[in-house]
């Protein structure tokens, strides 16, 4: 291989791979914590609601499983703002990964939620627990614990998705990549940095999640056994 | 598994190899030029009604593989990406509104120009522009890594650059109101004014005019010397001319481009 590799320009340009995995990580976190809470009202009212709002939930749902997450980031910002909306590209990215991880986890949490035994909640109506207790402790926490693991990969999966948002000029990782790259024409060396800074970010969120679980599920900590 | 690996090492070793030799000799054995092409930045790359490439990069470099007897193919690239595929060896020439610039002259070789190329701040007619410290405070769309987006960074200390991926995805962005300035190339300006009637893209500062030329990897004599020589050839029997004014409408300054390439 002819090819000579050139790291020099890190000595200048790591302030700029700084700030962009800054605004990866600050666009993520609120697009997860947003998208989480999405995704567990739909999964109740998928389950619980009445037949009109099933429907509803199911086919948001279906509409971004099926439909790629550059065209719904592209609507949302060129869309919107084509029908007076402007939303600043920020704004319209974390609209769109919201809406985005919102659908894959309220599939998610519906799991979760449909693997608790009727028996337990048989339970706590003897306990005389109110309704909302009941689905805060007894449904939504044990339901949670139970696809802890495929809700920490679908959040390292919208983490390394939103290098897409990149397209509307918002300036996280990715963008950062291509400035750089544009400006020193090391393009593999800028791709290698990137890539271990997203590997990197991915240890840390599921490092985090892993304490956010230790936190989370008093049960799992104390016993150590899945439930 | 071991295919993939034997295949790997072989595609890996072919690469080594066409690195060192003499790409002018590499394509007339392969009977076969690659020529990267944005074709998503009219008039200069684009589809026609009938799904075929056209424009003046792309008529161009059909021209170039006809007079050199072999057969094109164009590597679609975008801006961003032109110069890697030469240093990747994706492609053997760049023919590709690329400028000439002293950045870029570092890490590939230029032919001497084929055209030139004035690039501009543009807007609605409402907002009034007329010199960069105008755009203080103002969000001003570019596409990423071109001079202009460079020049801005280093001139307009005041504006908001706003970058995307390339042209079409920056018309877009004028188009449906999420910018209102942008800075591109003249020749840019009809193509995205018609995308919305109700916003037209007026020239308001002429930034700088570049040549534009045809790019190739760095050490390639005799590849440097054949499209050097096709090129001149060329701007004096009108042929480049006539491509550029076909799908510009305007005609390029030939004598100014000889001298600048002598």
């Amino acid at each position: 291989m002819s090819y000579e590799f050139d790291f020099s320009f890190l000595a200048e340009r790591w302030p700029d791979f700084v700030a962009g995995a800054w605004l990866t990580v600050q666009l993520t976190v609120v697009s997860i914590t947003l998208g989480l809470v999405v995704g567990t009202i739909c999964a109740l009212a998928r389950i619980y609601g009445g037949p009109w709002l099933k429907r509803l939930v199911g086919a948001y749902v279906e509409l971004i499983r099926n439909t790629p997450l550059l065209v719904q980031i592209f609507i949302v910002y060129f869309g919107l703002s084509s029908l007076g909306l402007k939303l600043s590209a920020e704004v319209s990215a974390v609209i769109a990964l919201v809406v985005n991880s919102g659908a894959y986890t309220t599939e998610i949490m519906r799991a979760g939620i449909q693997s608790i035994q009727r028996t337990q909640l048989e339970a706590a109506d003897c306990l005389g627990l109110t309704r909302l207790q009941t689905i805060l402790h007894v449904v939504l926490l044990p339901a949670m614990e139970r696809v802890y693991p495929a809700l920490t990969s679908q959040f390292v999966l919208l983490m390394l998705a939103s290098s897409i948002t990149s397209q509307i000029s918002t300036e996280e990782l990715t963008a950062t990549a291509n400035l750089v790259q544009s400006d020193t024409y090391r393009s593999f060396e800028v791709y290698i940095i990137v890539a271990v800074v997203y590997l990197a970010l991915s240890a840390l969120y599921r490092v985090a999640f892993w304490l956010i679980g230790l936190v989370l599920f008093a049960r799992k900590r104390k016993l150590g056994t899945a439930l | 598994m071991k295919t993939l690996i034997a295949s790997v090492l072989v595609a890996l070793m072919s690469l080594g190899a066409t690195a060192h030799a003499d790409t002018l000799d590499d394509i007339r054995k392969a009977g076969k030029i690659r020529i990267a092409i944005d074709t998503a930045i009219p008039p200069f790359g684009m589809t026609d009604d009938k799904m075929q490439p056209a424009g003046s990069d792309v008529e161009t470099a059909q021209l170039l593989a006809k007079d050199l007897g072999v057969q094109l193919e164009i590597v679609p690239t975008t801006g961003p990406s032109r110069i890697p595929n030469l240093q990747t060896n994706k492609a053997d020439l760049v023919i590709s509104t690329l400028s000439i610039t002293p950045d870029r002259a570092k890490v590939v070789d230029f032919s001497v120009p084929y055209a030139d190329h004035p690039s501009v701040v543009a807007g609605l007619s409402s907002i009034p522009i007329k010199s960069y410290a105008d755009l203080d405070g103002k969000k001003v769309a570019v596409v990423r890594g071109t001079t202009q987006d460079t020049d801005l960074t280093r001139e307009a200390k005041g504006a908001q650059l706003v970058r995307y991926e390339d042209d079409a995805t920056m018309a877009l962005a004028f188009a449906s109101g999420q910018v209102d300035i942008l800075a591109t190339a003249r020749s840019l300006l009809p193509a995205i004014s018609k995308k919305n009637p109700g916003r037209t893209a007026e020239a308001k500062i002429t930034m700088q005019t570049f040549y534009l030329a045809i790019g190739m990897r760095k050490n390639e004599p005799q590849l440097k010397a054949w499209v050097d020589n096709w090129v001149k050839t060329n701007l004096k029997n009108g042929k480049l001319a006539a491509i550029y004014k076909k799908y510009h409408g305007i005609d390029i300054p030939t004598d100014q481009l000889l001298k600048a390439g002598s």
